[in-house]
């Protein structure tokens, strides 16, 4: 809206010069992180009390126990108000023309509101295994799988020719082009599995959102440099016009996370449910893909992959099939727990753990 | 020249249509005397109401043409040809279910195959009613009926009885477009809400009570004076169970040869997996030597079927046999005390439904049967001496072969043979809604939530666990033992797995050598499972299982200190874990015993923290001399904090035990264990203090706090208002 009205503006007159500073992507993403923040602790506290009197509790353990020693009872869909929060900034700095944006809301809010379906049944129904059936949520996933995949590969592409090339960390140049069907299954694959690995891990109070806001904070500075024709030049990456835009988005999205972190922060005031955690996989998994980085995200985000990797291998492999635990328990932080870690310290160790493949990851940007 | 014979087709065929059918009626109608098409078998129990319908119709319309349609091979084959019906046969077979399969390819052949035949034989017989009896026998006839309605060539009623409380798979599917619905028990009105009818269960006429001295005349055998007589039977097509066992029983009857007789009818079963006869021969001579088999001879005697069972039943003092609806009928009808072992593993255990239903208005014994393996074979299994001591006991007690014998009268719905009457002559003025008396019906738990009711007492006070008082019936949970035990036998191991916990909490206590044999079971899981990290094919929560089983049984021997020594050095740690676990349980036992003592210490050692803290606490009430201390100081400086506090647990339980006196010193060595932990229990305040009101508020019970008197309360609040 701002961004669209300044342009308006110095077209009309030199006296509205001042207003090219919009045209700077470190300003509009920096006013777009305040923005969210800002939106994030304005709204929270009536958020949590509405979902409060709505009954919209989390509802994994039974219903209508207050434990002294858990946390049931506190309130969820918190995603929302991320959801709320990143829209609202794009809605003020982003630019809606440019498809780079487009694509990441669209995944954003898509996966959002499979989140959020899926929340909404759990409280209705006062179980947390009776939400959306498995099938459908994996049915809705695949639809956007699809037509994401479809859009990477078609004419349409934001990337242009580049779409079907694999590139690889600490490799320069294109590892192969895998051709539009191999890359589209590719990003089907991938798209769901990032989603559902985020899914997995939000197990634990500010266990998904620090890790995602390092890795948003990673691709939001790779969206800086390869949206820039001088850096992108200099550190041998392929120029993508207009991607600088996915570091408004970005800082937005990181705006938001850390705002929500003040109230997810152990002991919780409100979980992000379904909702948040399936928008912020989503996310995850859309601006990797935009950026060339799907083969850095298992290192970026290498705890979301642990974690998805040790539930699903525990589940599928160890109980369900060979009638034995191959892991004390599953996920990776539940493991932890059970070896008597506390919760607050498992989580501020898996930050730490993240923060270091973030840094690493950062540190593809040179070594190449 | 083109039109003209298009034209002459066209005339030709509108011809046929309305013609056929019109003349296909005036054969319908030529015909003046009621005609009624049977179908129905596979078992007597389908059979015989058939024909007791029959028999019913014949004795009000004395010219009635009955034509019986079954499938070669089966019961219906001998009966019927026997009760002098008309018999033909058409091609069908049982449901093989949904899956695709060459069974279900071959299912649709014979079916399609039956429903052309019985078109031919529908379309020259011309009945006025179909009484289709269930069993898939009775599918083609069904359906052909519908397709020829379907195309008007046909005003054929169909009337279907239902003999079982849970309706069978063919019944339930078709029986929603037949006209009626005859049920035998009001609860299958519920499958049924449109077209059912109950009307109990027709009992042939000859199925009569005849004075003893009648009855002994008719017979075929002589039964000597002064016996007792025990009427054994499978139903018409026998019971391998029931057959074997009788066989194996004969050896405790000897004793008492002189004042009792069996009969023994076993069945006309002679297909290739079991021949009735030819197995029951083969297992008397095996079992038995020349001599006995002569003084056997004295008090037994056998046949494949009884055609006039009426008398068999008459002489009989008590009567053994399957629980099925036609036997039971008939029994009730006759009045005859009777010991019932129920088919285990059927669809809906319906009999064992119908013999719970009978046990409760106290007219019947109950035998459940045993499911084990057999070579490679899944057998079901009675014991004959336990069956040869009930049969003993209940003779020896006439009291309540008496008692047993007046509730059994009064067991069954009666006349229902002329409420069957009434629906097919379509009788306006018969009651038939009234004059039921519904069996109490307390459905039967499925595995899953016999599981869960009773791991939850279990947990909610391990040490006052009675299974019988949890489940509320004794006899319903010796069948839930049996059907636990039959898990045991599942090839899937989820099953057998289901099976080890259901065995241990119903306290099975009999199968306790087969759990053992599961947990000492060596023989490797596949290749590929292997490949994976699996092991044996009991796989390991298998294992663990049957350790905790073996803690809920609360039994202990030197088979199972054996097994658990097994146990303690398992591959699999939760194995391991859970086998400290155990040594804890019976740490009382298994106090100063060398060998268990250096097992628990080893797994000290283990790498799985779980085994090291549950050995860590099991030394704690095993160990008897320092080195049980000094072990457990070694773990003084551990990693995981879990077993550090296991291990304090351990000395803790040692002093309790007087294996070590405190002392300061004992007190300045605990001193240098590791106290940091990486754990804590958060406490929320305000959630504890909504608890107790909740508590409160639940219970009624407000715990006596200090009441402030008005005197010390603020002005403002004490002040009563004006």
């Amino acid at each position: 809206m701002i961004y669209e009205l300044c342009n308006l503006l110095m077209e009309l007159s030199e006296r509205f010069s001042f207003c090219r500073l919009v045209n700077y992507i470190t300003f509009r993403s920096i006013m777009a992180a305040l923005t969210s923040v800002i939106f994030v602790f304005l709204f929270s506290r009536p958020f949590i009390l509405c979902m409060h009197r709505r009954s919209f509790w989390d509802q994994v353990r039974e219903t209508g126990t207050h434990s002294a020693f858990d946390k049931s009872g506190t309130p969820t869909m918190g995603g929302l108000l991320i959801i709320g929060a990143v829209l609202s900034s794009m809605m003020i700095w982003g630019n809606w023309h440019n498809p780079f944006l487009l694509c990441s809301l669209a995944g954003m809010i898509w996966f959002g509101l499979i989140g959020f379906w899926d929340d909404y049944a759990k409280v209705r129904r006062h179980s947390g295994d009776k939400g959306m059936s498995e099938r459908t949520k994996l049915i809705l996933q695949s639809l956007f799988g699809i037509g994401f995949a479809w859009v990477c590969v078609g004419t349409y592409a934001p990337l242009g020719t580049l779409a079907t090339q694999l590139y690889v960390p600490f490799y320069k140049y294109p590892l192969i082009d895998l051709g539009p069907y191999l890359y589209g299954a590719f990003i089907f694959l991938f798209v769901i599995f990032v989603s559902n690995a985020v899914n997995i891990t939000d197990g634990l109070d500010g266990l998904a959102i620090t890790p995602s806001l390092f890795v948003v904070t990673v691709l939001a500075i790779f969206a800086y440099v390869e949206g820039n024709k001088i850096y992108s030049a200099y550190l041998y990456y392929p120029y993508l016009r207009g991607a600088g835009e996915l570091t408004i988005f970005a800082a937005a999205f990181a705006g938001a996370g850390l705002g929500f972190l003040w109230y997810n922060a152990y002991p919780a005031q409100i979980f992000m449910g379904d909702t948040g955690s399936l928008a912020i996989g989503g996310t995850m998994s859309v601006l990797s893909v935009l950026l060339k980085q799907e083969m850095l995200f298992p290192l970026l985000g290498g705890l979301f992959i642990a974690e998805a990797l040790t539930s699903q291998i525990q589940d599928k492999i160890g109980v369900q099939w060979l009638g034995r635990r191959l892991f004390y328990r599953a996920p990776l932080h539940h493991n932890l727990q059970h070896i008597g870690i506390a919760e607050t310290k498992v989580v501020i160790r898996l930050w730490i753990v993240s923060g270091i493949l973030a840094l690493i990851s950062l540190a593809t940007l040179k070594l190449r | 020249m083109n039109y003209l014979s298009i034209a002459a087709l066209l005339i030709i065929s509108l011809l046929l249509l309305v013609f056929l059918p019109a003349a296909y009626r005036w054969h319908l109608l030529a015909g003046r005397e009621l005609r009624v098409l049977l179908t129905g078998g596979g078992t007597g129990g389908h059979v015989n109401p058939a024909l007791a319908i029959a028999e019913g119709i014949k004795q009000r319309e004395p010219g009635t043409r009955f034509l019986y349609v079954g499938v070669r091979g089966k019961a219906e084959a001998v009966i019927v040809r026997r009760a002098g019906y008309p018999l033909r046969f058409v091609s069908s077979e049982g449901f093989p279910g949904l899956r695709p399969s060459p069974a279900s390819l071959r299912f649709l052949c014979r079916l399609s195959l039956g429903i052309c035949q019985s078109i031919v034989i529908l379309l020259g017989f011309a009945p006025r009613w179909v009484i289709a009896t269930g069993g898939y026998v009775s599918a083609p006839i069904i359906c052909a009926t519908l397709l020829l309605r379907a195309l008007r060539l046909s005003p054929t009623k169909i009337f279907v009885h239902e003999q079982n409380s849970i309706p069978g798979q063919l019944n339930a599917f078709l029986g929603r477009w037949s006209d009626r619905i005859l049920l035998t028990f009001p609860q299958t009105l519920s499958f049924f809400p449109k077209n059912g009818v109950v009307v109990g269960y027709p009992v042939r006429h000859s199925i009569v009570t005849k004075p003893k001295e009648e009855a002994l005349e008719q017979l075929a055998f002589t039964i000597p004076e002064k016996r007792q007589v025990v009427f054994v039977f499978g139903g018409s097509q026998g019971a391998r169970t029931i057959n074997r066992a009788i066989v194996d029983a004969l050896r405790h009857f000897i004793p008492h040869r002189e004042r009792l007789f069996i009969i023994h009818g076993m069945g006309l079963n002679k297909s290739s997996d079991y021949h009735a006869e030819r197995d029951t021969e083969n297992r008397l001579k095996a079992q038995y030597s020349r001599e006995e088999r002569d003084l056997i001879e004295t008090f037994y005697y056998r046949k494949d079927y009884f055609h006039n069972i009426a008398d068999v039943y008459s002489v009989s003092d008590l009567v053994v046999c399957r629980s099925g609806a036609g036997s039971l009928n008939e029994i009730s009808h006759l009045g005859k005390p009777s010991l019932l072992i129920p088919k285990a593993n059927l669809p809906g255990d319906h009999q064992v439904m119908n013999a719970r239903a009978m046990k409760h208005s106290g007219a019947t014994e109950i035998l459940f049967e045993d499911t084990v393996v057999e070579g490679n074979e899944v057998l079901e299994r009675v014991d004959g001496s336990a069956l040869a001591e009930r049969i003993l006991r209940l003779l020896n007690d006439p009291d309540r072969l008496r008692e047993m014998a007046a509730k059994s009268l009064l067991f069954l719905r009666r006349r229902s043979n002329e409420r069957i009457l009434s629906e097919l002559f379509e009788d306006q003025n018969y009651n038939n809604g009234t004059g039921f008396h519904s069996i109490p019906f307390k459905p039967l738990m499925n595995n899953h939530r016999l599981l869960h009711l009773l791991s939850a007492t279990y947990q909610a006070s391990p040490g006052d666990f009675d299974p019988v008082r949890a489940v509320g019936d004794e006899d319903d949970l010796i069948y839930y033992r049996h059907r636990a035990a039959a898990l045991l036998t599942h090839e899937a191991w989820q099953d057998r797995n289901l099976g080890v916990k259901l065995v241990g909490l119903t306290r099975y206590e009999e199968k306790i050598p087969a759990l053992l044999l599961m947990l000492t079971d060596r023989q490797p899981a596949a290749l590929v499972k292997r490949l994976f990290g699996g092991d044996f094919k009991q796989v390991g929560f298998i294992r663990r299982n049957v350790v905790q089983a073996l803690q809920v049984l609360n039994r202990f021997n030197a088979e199972i200190e054996q097994s658990l020594l097994m146990a303690i050095a398992d591959p699999y740690f939760e194995v391991r874990a859970q086998a400290c676990r155990a040594a804890a349980h019976f740490g009382f036992l298994l106090a100063g015993k060398e060998q268990w003592l250096q097992a628990l210490l080893a797994c000290l050692q283990d790498k799985s923290f779980e085994v090291k803290a549950e050995a860590a606490r099991a030394v704690g009430e095993v160990g008897t001399d320092g080195r049980a201390v000094e072990a457990l100081m070694a773990l003084k400086e551990d990693l995981l904090w879990q077993v550090r506090d296991a291990a304090l647990r351990g000395i803790k339980r040692l002093m309790e035990r007087r294996v070590i006196a405190p002392s300061e010193e004992l007190l300045s060595q605990v001193g240098t264990f590791v106290l940091t932990a990486t754990d804590f229990s958060p406490h929320f305040s305000i959630k504890a203090t909504y608890r107790t009101i909740q508590d409160c508020c639940r219970e009624g019970a407000v715990e006596e706090g200090p009441v402030q008197s008005p005197a010390l309360l603020p002005d403002a609040l004490a002040r009563k208002p004006r």
